[in-house]
């Protein structure tokens, strides 16, 4: 009986500690008190199992203690994930430093070299050169743009050349023919000239010639002008 | 004897919840020091999974990359464009540092969202995203303080140490506390936003177990990138500023 007025105490109690307990938040009271209850629950408990067994008016009290077995079982359930709270509550560490900061550290600077060594550096390397390859060879396609423009400028030059060539040649033929042609022209005056200045000549001697025998023909026309003119004087 | 029951049911509840395990280590002693060995595992994995991969891709480039090469080479271009916008033109020594930051993170955060770590069962403590340790966002955050100091005082020798008394020299407690806060900020907001994240993923999950955690594990993802990104992003833009010229 006794065991069992205990036992409901104690649980009452473990209800009150719990209610306390949850009520203040005071996470160092909680595993302190329910931890002694459930001891003494247990203890109780096996207290009266073997008073139980030695007990005389078994029946009487068989009933009794095996309520407080189930309220002490249950007072157990009750504080057993108490205790682990409480436990993980006051172990729960979010800021404790320790060996980890150092040895993530540690690797960090492992992995950057590792990754240094094997993939920045040499991934980096390589997609630099493949850019100045690339650029290169786009440095080489204008620089054939550049021949090219070079030839069209030969083949320009040449061209000029030819028709420079042409022309002169034109101009030679020209000049060549033009003067042919001012020789023949020339001749041609000449001759013109000459045969008129022969056939002036010509004309000059037959005038002379015309007045000498006009002049010879004088004499006698005036000696018949003045016979005509002066009546038979 | 009504409240028993009922407050077994909270509790039991309370407990599932608190299943999540919350700051619970797995710890391994070495040389009389702990250690959380949930993070050094998960962590060798992401370091596996990183190089594992580049060797795979990476091993025979060809000048017309190949799918594996072609993503690599695009990862390595977006962190070069990082570090030349946040560094300048001499960022080609910080590409692997950067570059480093950003894929560790970057993978450690997915592996978290992605790998079913949950299927290996630890003793005490459970395998998650080595970042939503704090020891590992310190981890990373220093090296990237010892960087930028280092970049600045090969670059400019004692003269780096002008930049306290930049502006005015009564700004000279706030310039010295930025060198706590730079660590400070990038370990914290690295740490909270992939715990929280996780946390946020493992509660919906306990209580609606099909389709709705679904968008919260996606934003879970984003978030996780982003990170990654504002890690390295802040880690180059420390390194660029301390090198750069002030006037």
């Amino acid at each position: 009986m006794a065991s069992t007025v205990m036992a409901s105490s104690s649980s009452s109690a473990t209800c009150q500690f719990l209610c306390n307990g949850r009520r203040t938040g005071h996470p160092s009271t909680i595993p302190l008190i329910p931890k002694v209850v459930v001891m003494a629950a247990k203890s109780d408990s096996r207290r009266t199992a073997t008073t139980n067994k030695t007990s005389f008016h078994r029946r009487l009290l068989d009933s009794l203690p095996q309520k407080a077995g189930a309220i002490v079982a249950a007072a157990a359930v009750a504080a057993s994930p108490l205790p682990a709270l409480a436990e993980q509550m006051e172990k729960a560490s979010l800021f404790d430093f320790n060996l980890t900061l150092p040895a993530i550290a540690v690797e960090f600077l492992l992995l950057m070299v590792a990754l240094d060594k094997l993939y920045f550096t040499p991934l980096g390397k390589f997609m630099d050169e493949r850019d100045a390859a690339i650029r290169r060879k786009l440095g080489d396609v204008k620089d054939t743009s550049g021949e090219v423009k070079q030839l069209e400028e030969q083949a320009a030059a040449v061209m000029r050349a030819a028709r420079a060539e042409i022309s002169a040649a034109l101009n030679k033929m020209k000049k060549e023919t033009s003067a042919e042609l001012e020789q023949k022209l020339a001749e041609g005056r000449k001759r013109v000239e000459a045969e008129l200045a022969e056939a002036l000549q010509n004309l000059e001697k037959q005038k002379e010639q015309t007045i000498k025998a006009l002049d010879s023909q004088i004499a006698a026309l005036s000696d018949e002008i003045v016979k005509k003119v002066l009546p038979t004087a | 004897m009504n409240v028993i029951p009922c407050s077994i049911k909270t509790l039991k509840g309370l407990y599932d919840i608190s299943g999540v395990e919350v700051g619970q280590h797995f710890y391994w002693q070495i040389g009389g020091l702990q250690i959380h060995a949930q993070v050094l595992i998960t962590s060798w994995v992401v370091i596996a999974i990183l190089l594992g991969s580049v060797i795979i891709a990476v091993r025979n480039p060809q000048t017309i990359p190949t799918d594996g090469q072609n993503f690599f080479e695009y990862v390595l271009e977006f962190i070069r464009d990082l570090s030349k916008t946040q560094i300048g033109e001499e960022y080609g020594p910080w590409v692997p540092f950067i570059g480093t930051m950003f894929l560790f993170i970057f993978v450690s955060n997915w592996s978290g969202a992605l790998l079913p770590w949950k299927i290996i069962q630890l003793p005490h403590g459970e395998l998650a995203a080595p970042t939503n340790d704090i020891n590992t966002t310190v981890a990373l955050a220093l090296p990237t303080s010892a960087a930028y100091f280092y970049a600045g005082l090969t670059k400019k020798g004692l003269g780096y140490f002008g930049k306290y008394i930049q502006p005015t020299p009564i700004l000279l407690p706030i310039n010295i506390l930025e060198d706590f806060t730079k660590p400070l900020s990038l370990s914290f907001r690295l740490f909270g936003n992939i715990l929280a994240d996780e946390l946020v993923v493992v509660v919906l999950v306990s209580l609606v177990p099909s389709v709705v955690p679904i968008p919260v594990m996606l934003l879970g993802l984003f978030t996780s990138g982003i990170q990654a990104l504002i890690f390295a992003t802040l880690a180059a833009a420390y390194i660029g500023e301390s090198m750069e010229g002030h006037h």
